[in-house]
């Protein structure tokens, strides 16, 4: 395939590529650019658009992106970069195969891909404990996402994500909910999608939709934002049918406080919250989080130089790109952070917790600056939730 | 012994291969339905690439590495056994099992237990029979061979 492939005038002008007014908005803002890596988007779109011939300069950068989102926020004309990287990388995949450096040699996209095996018997649901109650069967399920394997294969550097979804069938549990958690859950094909490889992103979907509906759900919840961007945009254009209700959980803690008759136990600490792409800018849940961090009684809330939809990245996106480049985003945010003088960086995304602990286990500069404590929302506000009144 | 199963050994260039090749050399029966695949040391092997020859459809992959004091570099068969264990974690989540991950250590003498190492994993395979978590693609074109062969 040559890039002279009329697909690509179309993903062009869908994406309203032709609307740059080649400002430079996009390129003063990404993450990547910033951090010195030779890639730029506004000089992408002018390619494209110009200059298609370089061939390598645009194969590269379609690869380069975090898709991170934060350039067609601050684009004034509309330009839906990361989508227009998603569709580039899946046509590109198609043809040229899958490229872009595959953090940790590609591990976790194989233990995706193996997941599209239809007759896998899992044995996922081994950090259940007993206080938890869950079902095989009915009409509100938990997604629980990678997290089981996330804990095993990043074990070394200590990240607990499984106290993510531990947390979050607690506070299910709390409200009267008993979710229900398959036993063959595949993972949601978010990273798989973004990386270019849409046949097993399809089939992904197809298999958790079929394990959802032989289970009788009508409702999804979910408390991971990568997983809820899956479920609520991508999903239901795979599968015409669709009719799951999809809620984010930090959404739902949110309304149920709202209704009274629950608050938060007393924490006296200071602390930042760091935006997750997919939460903040993908989906535009930015106030609730806040919201609920404002519930907290004693807890002092500090934003950081970027926060929002303007949030920096936390330097990955879909474990692939991983370079010096990723960690000198992280060390940046993480200074942002200690800025703040904060005592934790609370955050709502297992992978942003992943890649941010990654950046403070430097071997070289480990116990220096670069310290400081991650938590969990969702894990935070179960534990400190009762009834009252 | 079942064809139709993938058995892939990753085995280090020095003690194990060694044994392979007086093995061969002493016409010692091997089971036939193996892929051996030499690497420097079993200390460059990491757990994506165990996980990758799952990903491609092995049944089975046997680790064949130097013992822990032999090693020609230093850390290799001790690295080999963190990625195991590591390893076999995952096999155990997706359903995949961790007997279908077995490690040997041999020194440079030892050809009769390697071939006999190798038999009793290849058996060990077969009494388990196919990997039930092969992808989608990997799946049908393992079917697609097979019609063709008919």
């Amino acid at each position: 395939m040559s890039l002279k492939d009329p697909r690509i005038d179309k993903m062009i002008g869908d994406n309203s590529l032709y609307m740059c007014l080649e400002c430079g908005k996009c390129s003063a803002s990404c993450p990547r650019m910033l951090t010195g890596k030779e890639y730029s988007p506004r000089l992408l779109a002018h390619k494209l658009i110009a200059e298609r011939n370089d061939e390598a300069f645009i194969e590269n950068s379609v690869w380069e992106c975090l898709t991170c989102g934060l350039c067609e926020e601050r684009c004034p004309s509309g330009v839906a970069v990361s989508n227009f990287i998603l569709e580039m990388r899946t046509l590109l995949a198609g043809s040229k195969g899958l490229k872009g450096y595959r953090a940790h040699d590609g591990a976790l996209h194989s233990w995706m891909r193996m997941m599209t095996s239809p007759e896998m018997e899992q044995d996922r649901l081994g950090w259940l404990t007993p206080e938890l109650k869950t079902r095989e069967k009915g009409p509100v399920a938990y997604f629980v996402g990678c997290a089981p394997y996330f804990d095993v294969f990043f074990a070394g550097i200590q990240v607990d994500t499984l106290s993510i979804a531990r947390s979050s069938v607690k506070l299910l549990n709390f409200f009267d909910i008993e979710p229900v958690l398959l036993k063959n859950e595949r993972c949601c094909g978010h990273d798989l999608l973004w990386t270019g490889d849409r046949d097993n992103f399809e089939t992904l979907c197809r298999l958790n939709y079929a394990e959802l509906k032989s289970a009788g759900v009508e409702e999804v919840i979910l408390s991971c934002p990568e997983g809820y961007l899956v479920f609520s945009k991508y999903m239901p254009k795979v599968i015409p049918e669709f009719d799951l209700k999809v809620t984010f959980l930090l959404n739902m803690v949110a309304e149920e406080m709202y209704r009274g008759g629950k608050a938060f136990k007393p924490l006296r600490r200071k602390v930042t919250y760091h935006d997750p792409c997919r939460l903040s800018r993908k989906a535009g849940i930015v106030e609730e989080p806040r919201k609920l961090l404002g519930m907290v009684p004693e807890l002092s809330l500090r934003e950081m130089e970027s926060w929002g939809k303007s949030s920096l990245c936390c330097g990955n996106n879909g474990f692939i790109n991983c370079d010096a480049y990723s960690k000198k985003i992280q060390v940046e945010r993480i200074k942002q952070a200690r800025a703040t003088r904060a005592e934790a960086m609370v955050t709502a995304c297992p992978k942003c917790m992943i890649h941010l602990t990654c950046a403070m286990r430097d071997p070289v500069r480990r116990g220096s600056d670069r310290k400081l404590e991650i938590v969990d929302l969702i894990t935070l506000l179960a534990e400190r939730i009762e009834y009252k009144g | 012994m079942d064809k139709d199963l993938n058995l892939l050994g990753i085995c280090c260039n020095w003690n194990p291969y060694a044994c392979y090749s007086a093995a061969s050399r002493a016409n010692l029966p091997m089971p036939r339905n193996f892929r051996l695949m030499r690497v420097m040391c079993i200390g460059r092997i990491n757990q994506a690439l165990i996980l990758r020859a799952f990903e491609m459809g092995a049944d089975g992959v046997i680790l064949l590495e130097c013992k822990d004091e032999d090693c020609r570099y230093g850390p290799g068969p001790e690295m080999g056994h963190t990625n195991v264990r590591r390893v076999r974690k995952i096999l155990e989540l997706l359903g995949i099992g961790q007997e279908r991950l077995v490690e040997r250590q041999f020194s440079a003498h030892e050809k009769e237990e390697l071939a006999s190492s190798l038999w009793s994993f290849a058996e060990e395979i077969a009494r388990l029979g196919p990997n039930p978590a092969k992808p989608r693609q990997e799946r049908e074109r393992q079917q697609a061979i097979k019609r063709e062969a008919v």
